[in-house]
């Protein structure tokens, strides 16, 4: 099978990744932190381990502000939840995924706070200074996407940050997209969190994701129970990575993504994100040349991830996905990508798209596959 | 006794629509799909057929329609897209060739089963 849904989660996973997490779990998969023999303090050296990488990878300054969640989505909600207060103002942007809009309509809806949804430009960008320019008083956060998962777009969140900083409103990227194909600068970009996930460009297995926060934001637990620390107190912990971890954290998970991140960086970041970029440029190239086809925001590909949308006239993108599972082998995703409101703005809302995400795995010739079993469909 | 439009509405609330097709009330969704796969016969099959602009239902046609309702109707769901391809031996590119709408809003929807809950 040629898979094109990288954007999804990556697949398949590097075999050196699986080989490692399956022993390490094998080996020491016990509860980390919770006791004191030998081994439970070995599994928790793993997980200081990741979270000291994390840090490395995010330029976060405190691995301890590195807390695990099941995904992005996770992470967002303890972020929103641990936040907002009523009264607050969000402003966010129309390129976000369900996973940031979805939270935010639940808790405008039940009136706690209201929010504005800043407009992308025709090429698939937020400008910064329309976030500065939607900034309120009681303005409590900006949470943006750091690369469209529809576009591919890589939003300006360097400038975002300044923006944010200047008035001193805390600012959170979605890295769901970008985190393993763009290094990120916590610290120089004035992020105050990072949401991830570890199944996409980190190569972990799903079920595993976090949040890395700054030294200065003050996020509060909405998830209480058990630490592994201090347990005579009723009192949920308010020392980090705990305070925001309840329960006990997804050791193999943390295994997977902490050899994902060993992978990326024997690899090298910037050459997986290269190759991925070569592939789409590729990609791009042989839909412009096809008729009945349309590529969205694709025209410069230099603030890109290796995501592309593209729809064909007439043809009803689930049936197209359909025809090039059953005919062609190749697994792209269809439909609205849960992000409806970037749909709503390309004019894809009534019927979706069709996504191509490639990754490191594909090689020129299912780009070339791709753009044939396009060809023969429009 | 509920008034037509409140009956309209409680349909319309809940995602449904009625008309009669063959002389029998039947429910569709409103993108057409049947609400109740039960409610499907071939005549019903042939006027809605005739209604998306095939004046006729050839063997082809009725092979996939065929293929659709028995599959849904062992496995509880539709087919996927191999088990579709190799159950009519046809491509799936001439499945969409062969009825108006393609596959989703035209051979699925015609063979009466549900909407497909794709991630929409």
């Amino acid at each position: 099978m040629i898979y094109l849904d990288n954007a999804a989660t990556s697949f398949p996973k590097p075999r050196e990744v699986l080989d490692k997490m399956l022993r390490d779990y094998t080996e020491m998969g016990v509860s980390p932190g919770r006791g004191s023999y030998d081994l439970a303090l070995e599994a928790e050296d793993i997980v200081r381990c990741a979270r000291r990488k994390l840090a490395l990878f995010f330029g976060a300054p405190d691995p301890d502000r590195i807390i695990f969640a099941a995904n992005a989505t996770d992470a967002l909600n303890i972020a929103f939840n641990g936040l907002l207060r009523p009264g607050d103002h969000v402003i966010s942007t129309r390129l976000e995924h369900n996973s940031v809009l979805r939270p935010l309509y639940h808790f405008r809806e039940r009136g706690w706070i209201s929010y504005d949804l800043v407009r992308f430009d025709g090429k698939g960008f937020v400008d910064p200074d329309e976030i500065g320019r939607n900034v309120k008083q009681n303005t409590r956060l900006v949470i943006v996407s750091h690369a469209s998962n529809v576009l591919g777009t890589v939003q300006p969140v360097e400038e975002i940050g300044r923006v944010c900083a200047e008035r001193g409103i805390p600012f959170i990227i979605d890295a769901s997209q970008s985190a393993g194909k763009i290094p990120i600068d916590m610290a120089a970009w004035k992020v105050s969190a990072v949401a991830f996930t570890g199944h996409k460009a980190l190569f972990g297995p799903t079920g595993i994701g976090g949040l890395a926060i700054s030294s200065d934001l003050d996020i509060k637990p909405s998830r209480f129970g058990g630490t592994g620390v201090d347990s005579r107190s009723p009192i949920h912990t308010d020392t980090f990575p705990h305070r925001l971890e309840a329960g006990t954290i997804n050791l193999m998970g943390i295994m997977g993504l902490s050899a994902g991140m060993d992978y990326i960086m024997q690899k090298g970041i910037e050459a997986i994100h290269g190759e991925e970029m070569t592939l789409l440029k590729r990609l791009r190239d042989g839909l412009s040349g096809l008729d009945h086809v349309e590529t969205y925001c694709a025209g410069d590909l230099s603030n890109h991830v290796a995501v592309l949308t593209a729809d064909i006239d007439d043809l009803n993108p689930e049936d197209a996905g359909a025809i090039l599972d059953g005919d062609f082998n190749i697994a792209v995703r269809v439909g609205l990508h849960c992000a409806p409101l970037v749909h709503e703005d390309i004019g894809t809302i009534d019927r979706g798209a069709i996504r191509f995400s490639p990754g490191i795995f594909n090689t020129p010739e299912d780009i070339d596959r791709a753009i044939e079993a396009m060809a023969s469909m429009s | 006794m509920m008034a037509e439009h409140e009956r309209e509405k409680l349909l319309a609330d809940l995602g449904r629509q009625a008309r009669i097709v063959a002389g029998r009330e039947i429910y569709f969704d409103w993108e057409g799909f049947f609400w109740d796969p039960n409610d499907w016969n071939e005549e019903i099959a042939r006027i809605l057929a005739l209604e998306s602009g095939l004046e006729d239902l050839t063997e082809a046609h009725w092979k996939v329609l065929r293929f659709f309702r028995e599959y849904y109707f062992y496995h509880g769901r539709a087919p996927m897209n191999r088990h579709l391809k190799e159950g009519v031996l046809m491509s799936l590119g001439a499945i969409e060739s062969l009825f108006p709408g393609g596959i989703r809003l035209g051979a699925r929807r015609l063979a009466g089963l549900p909407n497909p809950r794709s991630c929409f």
